[in-house]
């Protein structure tokens, strides 16, 4: 145990502050990483064993790397395992100016990926409509509708080589909410590609929800996958926040969660990968891996808090918060073997505790508005 | 397992009942390939739905979801060429008169139906004026009430003859054949001349164009919308090319009841072999039953013009009936032996017996084509050649929902294949299930 200490101790003191929520998982190959991701959600949700009056309120990306992703909801919703009956979903963006059954649309792209496969309710389907004759006042209406939903639960997001995320090109303000963007011309050249490398035939503008809209979300999940995007990784998490590297505000959210291969860590510090995976490796040997705290504004019922699962063997549990008091009451970024073993850490543990159970079982609106 | 999924078992859902079906699981036959995809269909509007909007713009989640295991989700078979079937023949008045005959072809719809034939031609063999005069208005298009429950449905009559070829008659009786040599008015006296022109009952005519007058009358049929094929005829290249010319869009059963290729003289099949630039290939009908054509001729006549082949029965009302020897029209008689009818007094091949799927299957394994292009063969192409393209014969949005679960059995004697017929959907409602049919 003394190893992690050691270990720890000589972390950057910038790492340990910036990032302390921050759960990094690294996984082999893409497929890996999109099933890790695509298992937490399912997990999630069944724990959150959403209904029509509280549904589980689900922030979705578009892009490459989440295909694989969906992929995998999609199987596991046809095998039966999972219903998206009480999800609702709001999207990350849209196109201006394309028809909505343009190919290249995203809600092409989400039909195609994901909705015309699982059963997520068409009336709990939000998607930003870039054909709106009032364009501003589509984005408003559709932050007015996300805290209508009760804020966003679980925002899945991707990212660009530049560490946009969404279409929160750089520079993008870190409190920047949903708004009609011009894109990069960057981004235009990226995207001819998909419009017949045509320049004249790429959207120049879209809708899309800002940082602050996303870091709103009562957890962010984050997949980042291949070498082209490792400089991207690098600067969001070991570097400072930033608005040139949008993700990097993640840094400031309370409870993100970034699942990569390995060929997005070509850029890391060695020291980096090695820490999250030691972290990763301890808790798994303990049995509940990186979990979501229960620390929480909302999510988990009453009684299932009551419940607590001690069973510490059972390592084929995802990371999801999950009942087991045996460990602390919030991701605390600091040696497994502190948490553990202190008796300090402990009565910390105790306390967090009583705090979760103190809370009101309301949703984050209703407390926001209050 | 396949299985079908109510998607809710919430009341206030099951109020607001869409009519939508789900298809998931499946293999559509698009082109020329089977797509792992889904296909939305309406019972309300009996037709294909385009799922994005559906959910988009509709908001509109399905009744039922089912799930095929991944089986084939074709469009129905469309059958061009059908004489007769269950023991009821389209060229013969019954003694009840009129009103029997009417009956009678809505019996063949509800049965046909369950073959996977979802729409087709009820097709005439030569006859006397009065039986046209009498038959015909119980031929035409019959669909515009869209109810399922009507069975398969007929895009209009086929008139195979009687303006045909007497050396060429095959089974047709010579006394009753005739020349249009006064052009369509004799076309009009002989079928009746409220069954010529706009909103006729005939889809398509069968003739020889070699004939005197026939040129000027494919002419003015094409013009009023009638269909015009070559068949029973001697017609050289030439005289095929110029019924082409004038706008002869079709050849009746290729090969049968027409000059043999020859290699100075190539014939109607000559056609096929025409550079699309001068004039267009003609669609051509093959009967695929193992009798009436050898499968090197089938093959060699897809190879030539694949987009347009048309796979057909020919069948009539023996089909399905025991073997011996029946009365047939205008005092001839058919003896059956198995699949195999031929006229007793000169022992000619006289229709087939055989289902068009059964086609499907022969065309499958005599030529190598893939699954879909055999499929279009009885989907596609016949709509395509009777101009219904967006209707029927396609998975596409807009189109009638006329569907057909197919399975593909393997591992017959020496790796055939054969498509056998799961379910039939009409106007987007189930009419047929091979499970709940035992």
């Amino acid at each position: 145990m003394d190893r992690w200490t050691e270990r720890d101790v000589s972390m950057p003191v910038v790492i340990q502050d910036r990032i302390r929520h921050l759960r990094l998982i690294i996984r082999d190959d893409p497929e890996t990483a999109s099933k890790y991701i695509a298992d937490y959600i399912i997990e999630r949700i069944k724990t959150f064993n959403p209904t029509a009056e509280r549904p589980f309120v689900l922030g979705l990306p578009t892009g490459s790397s989440p295909v694989l992703i969906y992929q995998h909801l999609v199987q596991r919703h046809k095998s039966g395992e999972i219903s998206f009956r009480n999800v609702v979903t709001f999207n990350m963006d849209e196109y201006v100016g394309i028809p909505r059954d343009h190919p290249e649309s995203y809600h092409s792209f989400m039909y195609k990926h994901f909705f015309s496969h699982v059963d997520v309710q068409p009336d709990n389907i939000y998607i930003l409509n870039g054909n709106a004759p009032d364009l501003e006042l589509e984005c408003q209406k559709y932050e007015e509708k996300i805290q209508a939903a009760g804020g966003i639960e679980l925002f899945l997001g991707g990212i660009g080589p530049d560490g946009h995320i969404a279409f929160n090109e750089p520079g993008s303000s870190l409190k920047s909410r949903t708004r009609v963007k011009t894109l990069a011309y960057d981004t235009i050249l990226a995207n001819s590609r998909f419009f017949g490398n045509n320049l004249d035939q790429v959207p120049r503008m879209a809708l899309t929800v800002g940082v602050q809209t996303v870091l709103d979300a009562r957890e962010v999940v984050i997949i980042i996958t291949g070498a082209h995007k490792a400089l991207a990784l690098q600067r969001c998490i070991e570097g400072g926040v930033n608005h040139m590297w949008t993700l990097s505000s993640l840094q400031s959210h309370p409870h993100p969660m970034i699942v990569v291969d390995e060929d997005a860590t070509l850029e890391l510090q060695v020291k980096t990968v090695k820490y999250f995976k030691s972290i990763e490796m301890v808790a798994s040997e303990l049995g509940f891996r990186q979990k979501l705290p229960r620390k929480r504004d909302s999510l988990i019922d009453e009684g299932a808090l009551l419940v607590p699962t001690r069973n510490q063997s059972n390592g084929t549990r995802l990371t999801v918060p999950h009942q087991d008091i045996s460990r602390s009451a919030s991701p605390v970024f600091e040696p497994m073997s502190a948490r553990l073993d202190d008796e300090e850490a402990e009565a910390k543990v105790m306390q967090s505790w009583d705090a979760v159970e103190d809370q009101p079982s309301v949703r984050m609106s209703a407390r926001v508005a209050g | 397992m396949p299985s079908v999924v109510a998607t809710n078992g919430d009341s206030d859902f099951a109020q607001r009942s869409s009519g939508v079906t789900k298809f998931t699981n499946c293999l559509l036959a698009k082109d020329n390939d089977l797509v792992s995809e889904d296909l939305w269909v309406s019972s309300t509007s009996g037709k294909i739905l385009n799922g994005q909007e559906l959910l988009f713009e509709h908001r509109t989640a399905p009744d039922q979801i089912i799930d095929l295991g991944g089986r084939i989700l074709s469009p129905g078979l469309i059958e061009t060429q059908l004489n007769g079937a269950y023991g009821f023949d389209f060229s013969v008045i019954p003694e009840g008169g009129a009103a029997a005959y009417g009956k009678g072809v809505l019996r063949v719809n509800k049965s046909l139906v369950a073959t996977g034939v979802t729409s087709y031609l009820p097709t005439m063999t030569s006859q006397r004026p009065e039986v046209y005069h009498e038959a015909l208005q119980y031929l035409g298009p019959s669909g515009s009430a869209r109810d399922p429950s009507y069975g398969s449905e007929s895009l209009g009559a086929h008139c195979e003859g009687p303006f045909m070829n007497p050396t060429k008659n095959g089974i047709h009786n010579v006394a009753v054949l005739r020349q249009p040599t006064c052009g369509i008015s004799d076309i009009a006296d002989c079928y009746g001349a409220a069954h010529i022109g706009q909103a006729s009952p005939i889809k398509l005519i069968t003739l020889a164009p070699e004939l005197p007058g026939a040129l000027s009358s494919i002419h003015a049929l094409t013009k009023s919308g009638i269909k015009v094929s070559i068949g029973h005829s001697e017609a050289t290249y030439e005289e095929a090319k110029s019924a082409i010319k004038v706008g002869a869009n079709m050849i009746t059963h290729l090969f049968n009841a027409m000059r043999p290729l020859h290699h100075r003289n190539p014939g109607i099949f000559g056609l096929l072999g025409t550079p699309s630039s001068s004039i267009r290939k003609p669609y051509f009908g093959i009967i695929a039953d193992g009798i009436h054509l050898h499968q090197t001729s089938i093959k060699i006549a897809w190879n030539a013009h694949p987009e347009g082949l048309i796979l057909v029965t020919d069948a009539m009302r023996l089909a399905g009936m025991p073997d011996g020897i029946y009365d047939w029209t205008n005092g001839s008689r058919i003896v059956k032996q198995g699949a195999l009818l031929t006229l007793e007094e000169n022992g000619k091949i006289a229709g087939s017996s055989i289902q068009l799927v059964d086609c499907v299957t022969n065309f499958l394994n005599w030529t190598g084509a893939s699954v879909p292009e055999a499929l279009k063969a009885v989907t596609e192409t016949p709509a395509r050649m009777l101009g219904l393209e967006d209707v029927k014969g396609t998975l596409k949005e807009g189109a009638d929902a006329d569907l057909v679960v197919l399975s593909l059995q393997d591992g017959g004697v020496g790796g055939e294949r054969k498509i056998v017929v799961d379910q039939v959907w009409k106007f987007g409602t189930k009419v047929f299930d091979i499970v709940s049919k035992v």
